[in-house]
């Protein structure tokens, strides 16, 4: 069985999994077909949906980026703190934003010219990023944003749609074909199998590295940004442990672990059933500790599976011969 | 700690009792037979030479007598009993252990530690004064002072020898296998080895020693047994053996396995390096090199080939020396910049450095210039993508239904087409081939040798990165020949022969 067969039956078994939680869903629930459940659905969760974006050629790089939910923490503390020291909301933002940059150009450097293993690397950044936030803002939940800033997290800007999700739906498409239509696409994908091979056909692995941990972080700013609008308020514990969901989506989503393989179709299946399954549990009033078990479940089985059907057919395989 | 001692000697080696007999040995990995009809008996009290070119078989019969692999034929005897070694634990305990090039040492755990690492039973608390003394008693018989509490973490290589040689004991050693012990020590080293090495041959262990270099062989063995293609050629004592006989036992083969290359008219100057090493590995090499030639590069696993062609190709710059490519002399620090001067390394390992096995034929194809592939907003091309390919196809004849197929499916002749084709795919003025034939069939081989000629022919100057003397041969202008990271010489074409290249690689005084 070649990987794409074995790919194709990943995004398979996902999109039944969907099929039966809608399913499920709609027998359960007369709200669940609703515009504003399907809306509400994807808002609850907007942020870590679009980090999942950009962990997906992260992952696939052979690469991880822990430091993700503490780069939200940091943008929208940054923003809040320069608001308050009286700088203009526009200019907090962009401040912010650039602020990720920076975050995301020492994760590079440590981990593509250093060439310390990125695990390390953004462990450090996820303490790092998250202490600095804290020290700008200490204990206090500061708000009191212009309303347009509030506006842009929570009022709808196109027909139903918020802002944040007209964003998602516009990188989902965006990165699906940086990945798989794109040299840089496909650079991900050659070092994410054979770093060394990489390297020895020219390919210039330190700076697509670096470039993949800027965005990484840009992009996680970005989506602090969008959790401070949509919250009103910023604290210094803001997405904190956001990472970890982020990670679950993307490897549920049939990327190894170990990079090289994956792709964006089976990460938005894993981001829909994911979503469909907390918001299905949600409307059966099962608590928040439960669906997060069950999701981690999810995650167990995303991971024996594939292992356990590949140990098994090769030992089949062994045993023919 | 003890074992029967003194055997007599000298003199007494060949009439010793044989403690380790291999009987009509065979191992096969896929179309090579590694090891064919091997009959080896390793005597007490005996230093027992193994010489043989890379890939005679001698590391395989070590493999074998130590518990790593299994023969497929062929029975071993220890001390007249049939015995099976199942593994590296099994060939412990009869007493078999082996020393190796860089010694196998856990750095942070302490000396004594180290010595007893295999087969100390501590118990739930660790008798360290006792085994600290055990450790102390061991080196005294070897006449080493070390510290046995300090780690084993900067020891010097040679001390780190007396530690292996010191484990081997403790482990009661009847048969000691050494590999290469001398390949990483000084001369001052070598002496002290050596002494130990013999107090060991008069305690009666027998010893098998695998050396390249031919002084020190002849230095200490007591009789020499020569390895080719996987064959046992001749075994004999050490004083009935010249180096210049063991060399000719080594290379005796048939020649004329491979067609000879016509010579092409020489072109103008392609490449001269001067002067050029990177530190610790190689140095002072200098050579020309015209287009459409093809210049071979001889020698044994580990004399630097390798090395030449990654500094010039920037993966492992060079740190001292000239290159002068096209008569500019240039720095080549990355392999981008390497590419962009025109010159293109194939690597000898196509499966951790040359290809992305899970990816197509056509994406590992077009990977290193993948700018030449891409539309104006950054996509790629796939269909021009597969032209290419499908070029490359035809020219090298890769056999594939398509040029979607993932590489890892292909033979290892066809992923080393591919290989070439990749690095074809650039226009390379210079091409460095490392081992283009290795582990490839016949017919693959046949057809990758046709194609240098071609591309020589094409005007493209070559560098031949090979173990396969008779290919170098064959295929080269000029044969350079390094050995551990010193060039020995460099011969035209009508002197090269293996005679010749294999005296020079060993490091014999070369007459001619």
């Amino acid at each position: 069985m070649n990987i794409r067969a074995r790919l194709l039956r990943w995004e398979t078994l996902l999109l039944a999994m969907l099929v039966v939680i809608a399913g499920l869903n709609i027998a359960y629930s007369p709200f669940y077909l609703g515009v504003g459940n399907i809306v509400n659905l994807f808002q609850l969760s907007i942020e870590k949906i679009i980090v999942a974006l950009i962990m997906t050629l992260i992952i696939i790089c052979g690469e991880i980026d822990l430091s993700v939910a503490s780069v939200m923490g940091l943008a929208s503390c940054v923003t809040a703190w320069l608001f308050q020291m009286g700088w203009p909301m526009p200019w907090a933002l962009v401040a912010a934003l650039a602020v990720g940059g920076v975050a995301g150009l020492i994760n590079g450097f440590w981990t593509a010219y250093v060439g310390l293993p990125s695990l390390a690397v953004t462990l450090a950044g996820l303490i790092g990023y998250r202490g600095v936030a804290r020290i700008l803002v200490e204990d206090r939940a500061i708000g009191g944003y212009p309303l347009w800033f509030n506006n842009l997290g929570q009022q709808p800007q196109f027909g139903p749609l918020t802002i944040s999700i007209v964003i998602f739906l516009a990188m989902f498409a965006i990165m699906a074909v940086v990945l798989h239509r794109s040299a840089l696409g496909r650079l991900v994908y050659v070092m994410g199998n054979n770093l060394q091979a990489a390297r020895y056909s020219g390919v210039r692995v330190r700076r697509v590295k670096l470039l993949l941990f800027v965005a990484s972080s840009m992009i996680a700013a970005l989506a602090g940004l969008l959790y401070a609008a949509r919250l009103g308020s910023v604290r210094g514990d803001m997405a904190q442990g956001f990472e970890l969901d982020v990670i679950t989506m993307v490897l549920l989503g049939g990327v190894s672990i170990f990079g090289g393989s994956g792709n964006l179709l089976g990460v938005g299946l894993s981001i829909l059933v994911i979503l469909n399954l907390r918001n299905g549990m949600g409307l059966a009033d099962i608590t928040g500790n439960t669906q997060t078990s069950v999701i981690g479940a999810l995650l167990i089985l995303s991971v024996l599976v594939p292992n356990m059907a590949r140990m098994i057919h090769t030992r089949w395989k062994g045993r023919e011969t | 700690m003890s074992w029967t001692a003194a055997q007599q000697r000298p003199g007494g080696a060949a009439t010793a009792p044989p403690i380790l007999e291999m009987r009509g040995i065979a191992k096969r990995f896929g179309a090579t037979q590694a090891l064919d009809d091997v009959s080896l008996t390793l005597r007490a009290g005996e230093i027992h030479a193994l010489l043989g070119e890379n890939g005679a078989g001698k590391s395989t019969l070590i493999k074998i007598m130590t518990g790593v692999y299994q023969p497929d034929r062929g029975e071993i005897l220890l001390s007249g009993q049939p015995i099976a070694i199942g593994s590296a634990a099994e060939a412990q305990r009869h007493g078999i252990a082996a020393i190796y090039q860089e010694p196998l040492l856990f750095p942070d755990l302490n000396v004594a530690e180290n010595i007893f690492v295999s087969h100390q039973n501590r118990g739930v608390v660790t008798n360290w004064r006792k085994m600290f003394r055990e450790a102390e008693a061991i080196l005294a018989t070897l006449g080493v002072t070390l510290d046995v509490r300090s780690p084993a973490r900067g020891l010097t290589l040679a001390a780190q020898q007396s530690v292996e040689i010191a484990k081997a004991i403790s482990l009661n050693v009847r048969v000691l296998i050494m590999d290469e012990p001398t390949a990483s020590l000084s001369a001052h080293e070598v002496g002290q080895l050596f002494r130990l090495v013999r107090d060991l041959r008069d305690q009666g262990v027998a010893i098998l020693f695998v050396s390249h270099r031919m002084e020190e062989v002849f230095q200490i063995a007591d009789s020499v047994t020569v390895f080719r293609d996987g064959r046992l050629i001749s075994t004999r004592p050490a004083a009935e053996v010249s180096p210049q006989s063991a060399i000719a036992d080594m290379v005796g083969r048939e020649m004329g396995l491979f067609q000879r290359r016509a010579p092409a008219p020489k072109g103008e100057k392609l490449l001269s390096v001067q002067g050029l090493g990177r530190t610790g590995v190689f140095s002072d090499v200098s050579f020309d090199l015209h287009r459409g030639e093809v210049l071979g590069f001889a020698g044994l696993i580990g004399a630097g080939r390798t090395d030449i062609g990654l500094a010039l190709f920037g993966i492992e710059p060079a740190t001292a020396g000239q290159i002068v490519l096209n008569g500019k002399t240039e720095t080549i620090r990355s392999p981008r910049q390497a590419m962009s001067l025109g010159v293109a390394y194939v690597s000898e390992d196509r499966r951790q450095l040359g290809l992305s096995l899970p990816m197509s034929i056509s994406a590992n194809i077009s990977l290193p210039v993948l700018s030449r592939y891409l539309t104006r907003l950054g996509l790629i091309r796939t269909s021009q993508e597969r032209d290419t390919a499908e070029g490359f196809r035809k020219r090298l004849s890769i056999r594939t239904p398509n040029v979607e197929l993932p590489v890892a499916k292909l033979s290892g002749g066809n992923q080393q087409k591919v290989m070439l084709s990749k690095w074809l795919n650039t226009h390379p003025a210079l091409l460095i081939l490392d081992e283009p034939t290795r582990g490839i069939d016949v017919g693959a081989k046949a057809e990758v040798h046709a194609m240098i000629g071609e591309l020589a022919a094409e005007g493209i100057g070559i560098i031949l990165i090979s173990s396969d003397l008779p290919e170098v041969l064959a295929m080269s202008d000029r044969v350079l020949v390094m050995r551990e990271g010193r060039q020995m010489a460099i011969l035209d074409g009508g002197a090269a022969t293996s005679q010749t290249v294999m005296t020079a690689a060993m490091g014999q005084e070369f007459a001619a």
